[in-house]
């Protein structure tokens, strides 16, 4: 296997405090629909939205994207990247057809170094989704591990 | 119902955990990763995982909500943490767990503080968390 170059430490530490742009995000009925169905579960009363819908919805609203995200990390491909934990707080059910305020950023970026002796990048972000009005609607923290030269 | 510490929540079931249904939700999530729409690439890592697909986590964490919501009610959920010993893969049946270990009141409500999972009967658990579920208002 041909070694590829993992980026510096100083590299992965330096996208610490990250923001993303922010911005707004509404969950579309018929993408609800689709989502609800896809978890197996019937749709929910009073257009409440599945809560699954708190992965895609903060990093869409807040302005990035999967592919972004990955990218930051340097990640080698899109198949290197490994979950460590999704972290969801709901204040309040999420709703369709409702505007949402979106921020988020990157709150930890660290080298670690695995069980097995393998460099990897712990990369952690927290999105934070409000009303209008700025009341609370929901958090989320999306740790991954950017893992380097295992494939 | 009257439910106590150490009791077990209702199971909730996903028969077969669907590609199909991965390439919707890749498709909702803009999700570039090939992982979950491509089996040829599955099946080129050297993890031995076959010719199938790995579901998205949230879809993961979708099942524990259902179980949550079957027995406590839509929007009962406050926190949901879960982590990823193993990859859930296309063609299997999932079962969604859990157990309350603590119940306490806070701002008006009866919370219960549970550790939750996700299993496949022959590779045991695949997910693994926690849960904060509002069971009802005082």
């Amino acid at each position: 296997m041909t070694l590829q170059p993992i980026p510096s430490i100083h590299e992965i530490e330096s996208i610490e405090g990250h923001r993303f742009p922010g911005g707004t995000y509404r969950i579309a009925h018929w993408e609800n629909f689709l989502l609800t169905g896809c978890t197996g579960a019937e749709l929910l009363a009073d257009s409440m939205a599945h809560p699954s819908a708190l992965f895609h919805l903060p990093i869409s609203g807040s302005g990035t994207s999967i592919a972004e995200m990955f990218a930051l990390g340097q990640a080698e491909s899109d198949l290197s990247i490994m979950i460590e934990s999704y972290d969801w707080e709901f204040f309040q059910p999420l709703r369709e057809e409702t505007d949402y305020q979106v921020s988020g950023g990157i709150i930890s970026a660290k080298r670690c170094t695995g069980d097995d002796g393998n460099i990897y990048d712990r990369i952690q972000f927290q999105f934070d989704v409000a009303l209008n009005d700025g009341q609370a609607v929901a958090r989320s923290t999306v740790t991954w591990h950017y893992t380097r030269n295992t494939l | 119902m009257n439910w106590q510490v150490g009791d077990n929540i209702p199971e909730w079931a996903m028969e077969e955990v669907s590609a199909e249904r991965m390439r919707t939700m890749a498709a909702i999530l803009r999700d570039p990763n090939p992982l979950h729409w491509d089996r040829d690439a599955v099946a080129a890592l050297p993890h031995g995982l076959g010719k199938r697909t790995i579901n998205q986590g949230p879809l993961g964490l979708g099942y524990i909500v259902n179980m949550l919501h079957q027995w406590a009610g839509e929007g009962c959920v406050r926190r949901l943490v879960m982590r990823f010993p193993q990859a859930v893969l296309d063609g299997e049946t999932v079962t969604a767990r859990g157990t309350i270990n603590a119940i306490r009141s806070k701002n008006g409500q009866t919370l219960a503080d549970c550790s939750v999972r996700l299993e496949h009967d022959q590779r045991g658990v695949l997910l693994e968390g926690e849960a904060t579920v509002a069971l009802s208002s005082e």
